[in-house]
């Protein structure tokens, strides 16, 4: 799909967002499931393939986010899915995460640790990146189990890397 | 009898006729008989003449060419002799220089010979000396080569092994508490580090 085209569906996904008042709740939202597509290949195949009929892959996405989504996030998410841009669902959320952090003022943070963060880690974490790159910062936190331990932090072009995984690997290099 | 001797003998009898004397007593007296009668020793020694100038003026040339003739045959037979005595000694004198010849022939192939071998074995000498050194050097390299090889294969294995270790034992020893410390670590730092 063309740039254009990703960033027409983001624009109107994230007016119909801000529209509903539940920008911020979507925007969360949206994000991990864009995650959570590109980290499954079951769930990309099941979304993206041609040959299931288009409402049939709106219903695997209702059913796979009823109860655990906003009713805002499922339909957008079903719309683009039903309208067959399921493959270019990951760029479509980051661009409406990105404008939407623009309109606050902030920078996406995107970090990914082994294990959930609590409310007050995350508020904690929050605070220390923006310290750290004097950038308001829109934290979208992703549980990634590959990290195995510590926290990977991307802000913009800068990678803050605390992971055991990357230890490990540094490890193993050397050796 | 020839001819000269037939008048002699006639001109003996006719001298000898001449000087048969009768004596009154009857007795006869003949001329000496050793000694010729005069008229016998003159037409005898005409005769002779005779003979003599005929024998030198009909039968000299011819007895002289005959001689000439001789002495050239044998003149002719002596240079002959000579030539092929000079012959002879000539293909003596060349057997010996052929016989030299190949005695020095023989003595050149030979030196040759010995030469040619002399060579070859020094060739071969330095060929095997130059093939048994980089046998050598291939040889070290190989050892080298597979000495490494091996060190590599090991601290590969190794390195294999113990990231293996490393993934099971960090893997196991990641409870709840060492992932709150971690991430706390995390916050700390980063909230340090500004």
């Amino acid at each position: 799909m063309s740039d254009n085209r990703i960033e027409g569906y983001a624009r109107g996904l994230f007016e119909i967002a801000r529209a509903e008042g539940t920008l911020d709740v979507v925007e969360n939202e949206l994000y991990r499931f864009a995650r959570s597509f590109e980290g499954s290949d079951a769930l990309r195949s099941a979304l993206t393939d041609e040959q299931i009929p288009p409402a049939k892959r709106q219903a695997i996405v209702e059913d796979l986010l009823g109860g655990k989504a906003s009713a805002t996030t499922t339909q957008l998410i079903a719309m683009v899915v039903g309208s067959g841009r399921g493959r270019d669902l990951p760029a479509i959320i980051d661009n409406l995460v990105a404008r939407a952090s623009s309109v606050k003022h902030q920078e996406v943070a995107e970090v990914r640790t082994a294990i959930a963060l609590t409310d007050d880690q995350q508020a904690r974490l929050g605070a220390a990146l923006v310290k750290a790159t004097g950038k308001q910062v829109n934290l979208k936190v992703v549980v990634d189990p590959s990290v195995l331990g510590g926290i990977v932090a991307t802000v913009g072009d800068t990678v803050i890397d605390g992971s055991v995984r990357t230890r490990i690997d540094q490890l193993k290099s050397r050796l | 009898m020839s001819v000269l001797g037939i008048i002699a003998t006639a001109g003996r009898l006719i001298s000898a006729e001449e000087h048969v004397v009768t004596d009154a007593d009857g007795y006869v007296t003949t001329h000496s008989w050793i000694l010729p009668e005069t008229a016998e020793i003159i037409w005898g020694g005409l005769a002779s003449l005779i003979i003599f100038w005929a024998l030198f003026k009909f039968g000299g040339p011819a007895i002289k060419k005959s001689m000439a003739a001789r002495t050239e045959r044998i003149q002719k037979e002596l240079d002959a002799a000579a030539a092929d005595t000079a012959s002879a000694a000539t293909e003596a004198a060349q057997i010996r220089q052929a016989k030299g010849d190949i005695e020095g022939e023989r003595a050149r192939l030979l030196a040759d010979a010995k030469a040619q071998a002399a060579s070859v074995i020094e060739d071969g000498r330095a060929r095997l000396a130059v093939e048994v050194a980089d046998l050598e050097a291939k040889a070290v390299v190989d050892i080298a080569s597979a000495q490494g090889r091996v060190g590599d294969e090991l601290r590969a294995e190794i390195a294999r092994l113990s990231s293996a270790a490393v993934d099971h034992v960090v893997t196991g020893s990641l409870d709840d508490a060492t992932h709150q410390e971690l991430i706390e670590n995390f916050i700390t730092r980063v909230g340090a580090g500004s």
